[in-house]
């Protein structure tokens, strides 16, 4: 009984501590500050591709003329297929070559030897971008390899590998591995354990690694500047050229199709992983 | 494991089939340009007229440029770039002999086209779009005549603090030069410390060092009042705002031109020179012009082009003023150039 009181006081204590922490002063201000230094460029960037004006700093009234100016041009529509299909095609590439390396190197993790291989994997998340660039760029150069956006394919899928790999390996090694063994005892194949057992388990880890993998690509700019041959221009190499050379609030309209592209993405994310995505447990309760 | 090699063929599969898509197909034209510097009806027109598929890929610099075809060409039939880097890549080995003499339109090239300085035999290149850089000023905040680079580089009270300066190094440095009456391209320490002394002193007034096109926006919304920009970005500023003048100082100002040229592993020879044809042709030069804002090569494009286009100030050197071209460096001149440039920049 005795030894009950202690432990309820302590945990009085960290409660009261926590309690104090979320009320310490300045917290509020700084969150907010935080807030509005993250969202405000969004907010005026939105804004702005509503400008009637053809400077992207002076306003002169609403209109909807520059995403119908955007909408129409086929330079931005060809980099936008190709930004999504070289995502596709990377994030799908690298979420299957994940999957069966997360396999190994969950096993192997019990031996030892899985850390040697997952540092390799990890390579591009660790070597400064620009230096895998210029190593792709030199191999593709020296075996001749110029298939234009296949270049920019491949380059992008063993980039996006390790970023689709943590997720799917984390969520492997967090799971209850008795649940395979149970499959095995009631005579499943390797196949059904793996089908019917793993794979709706690793789902979430699934999804966050597709997503990471397919916003890694989506972004990409060093890598695809090194690497795109004839007709691999993307959405950020697109953006980068804009900016240089015509700067119209064509720019902000072109950003806000980028910005509600990656809401809805992860939004369709945030509901096919019931929230567990963005670690949200409460949804899936 | 069954399941890894599955998984491993469905990944292969899904490249295999993506990659054979970026395979050339016949009757393709690829372009590498500048963004937006290409009208796309321009390029329908010249689709619907000889069933050429052409795709458009555009980049930032010319360094980008060159790098890219140092690295293999990318796959490219067809390059715009600045005149200079024609002198470059051509001695390189990186763009190849096209004899555009013998294209049916070239009757058309403006005769200060013909045989350049920077390609003396016009064998490797054509003209696409020219113009010159000079500054701009605000007249609505600065209305005195200006007449020199003395404005630019020694700005009076009202101006201080509001100048704008092209951050390309080439650029800044060509106008320091030819305000100094150095040569361009000088290999000389002591005429470029005068260089480096004039513009880390005009360096207290100057605002911002950027683009062309982020300083033509500048122009317009008032952060600068006085800026050095290419003639077309000055146009569209004044299309904006009609207070921007375009100054066309004594000392002359920089003349430069963007060229098409033909990369040497070209795949579509042909269909490059028919492209090029098709440019050359008045009423397509027009189009081009129209899209762009800015001059281009060929005589008795004039009849297609925009009445504002015509008569923009911007486009047409006044009789009696220099235009000095942008010239090639040499290594030792470029090292001083990256000298001047990291000391100014820190």
């Amino acid at each position: 009984m005795n030894a009950a009181i202690p432990q309820s006081g302590s945990k009085r204590r960290a409660r009261t501590a926590d309690q104090s922490l979320n009320r310490f002063a300045g917290f509020g201000t700084i969150t907010v500050l935080l807030f509005a230094f993250l969202y405000l460029p969004i907010v005026i960037l939105v804004v702005f591709s509503f400008n009637a004006s053809n400077t992207i700093s002076v306003w002169e009234g609403f209109t909807f003329k520059w995403y119908w100016i955007a909408a129409q041009n086929t330079d931005l529509h060809k980099a936008a297929l190709n930004t999504l299909l070289i995502g596709g095609v990377a994030t799908v590439v690298s979420v299957l070559l994940a999957i069966p390396a997360a396999l190994v190197l969950s096993g192997r993790a019990e031996t030892g030897s899985g850390g040697k291989y997952l540092l390799i994997l990890s390579l591009p998340l660790m070597l400064p971008e620009i230096m895998i660039a210029i190593a792709t760029l030199i191999l593709f150069t020296t075996i001749g390899l110029n298939l234009g956006i296949g270049n920019v394919m491949i380059a992008h899928t063993v980039f996006c590998l390790p970023f689709a790999l943590m997720p799917i390996l984390a969520r492997l090694r967090g799971m209850d591995h008795r649940l395979s063994e149970a499959a095995y005892d009631l005579y499943a194949s390797r196949w059904q354990c793996f089908r019917l057992v793993v794979l709706p388990l690793l789902a979430p880890g699934i999804v966050t690694g597709a997503m990471l993998a397919f916003i890694v690509s989506f972004d990409n700019f060093i890598i695809t500047l090194m690497v795109s041959g004839a007709g691999g221009t993307t959405l950020p190499l697109y953006i980068y050229g804009l900016v240089k050379t015509q700067m119209t609030p064509e720019l902000n309209a072109i950003s806000t199709g980028v910005l509600l592209l990656s809401l809805a993405l992860l939004s369709t994310a945030f509901v096919l992983t019931k929230g567990r995505i963005l670690g949200v447990s409460g949804m899936s309760e | 494991m069954r399941i890894s090699k599955i998984l491993t063929a469905l990944a292969a599969g899904t490249m295999l089939t993506a990659t054979t898509m970026a395979a050339q197909a016949e009757g393709k034209l690829n372009i590498y340009n500048w963004a937006g510097y290409t009208p796309p009806e321009l390029v329908e027109k010249f689709e619907k007229e000889t069933g050429i598929d052409v795709t458009i890929d555009t980049y930032d610099s010319n360094e980008t440029l060159l790098a890219k075809l140092k690295a293999g060409g990318g796959g490219y039939d067809i390059i715009v770039t600045a005149h200079t880097f024609i002198e470059v890549n051509a001695k390189e080995g990186l763009i190849q002999k096209f004899n555009p003499k013998d294209l049916p339109n070239y009757k058309y090239l403006d005769k200060k086209f013909v045989d350049p300085s920077w390609d003396p035999e016009s064998q490797y290149s054509l003209p696409y779009q020219w113009g010159t850089t000079s500054f701009a000023v605000d007249t609505a905040v600065y209305d005195k005549p200006i007449d020199s680079f003395e404005t630019l580089f020694n700005p009076p009270a009202e101006l201080a603090g509001k100048v704008g300066m092209l951050k390309g190094g080439s650029d800044l440095i060509a106008m320091a030069e030819l305000y100094l009456g150095v040569p361009l391209c000088s290999e000389d320490p002591a005429e470029m410390q005068k260089v480096l002394d004039l513009l880390l002193a005009q360096k207290q007034s100057v605002k911002v060092y950027a683009g062309a096109a982020a300083l033509r926006d500048q122009m317009v919304s008032g952060e600068i009042a006085m800026t050095s920009n290419y003639s077309g970005q000055v146009q569209r500023a004044r299309a904006e705002k009609k207070t921007v003048q375009y100054v066309y100082p004594k000392e002359g100002v920089i003349a430069w031109v963007d060229a098409l040229a033909i990369p040497a592993d070209a795949k579509n020879l042909e269909n490059a020179r028919k492209f090029a044809d098709f440019l050359l042709a008045p009423e397509n030069a027009g189009a081009l012009s129209n899209h762009a804002g800015y001059a281009n090569g060929s005589a008795g494009s004039e009849e297609f082009m925009k009445p504002e286009l015509i008569e923009a100030p911007e486009l047409h050197v006044p009789e009696g003023i220099k235009t000095e071209p942008m010239k090639t460096c040499s290594p030792a001149a470029n090292e001083l150039e990256a000298q001047i440039m990291t000391q100014l920049m820190q």
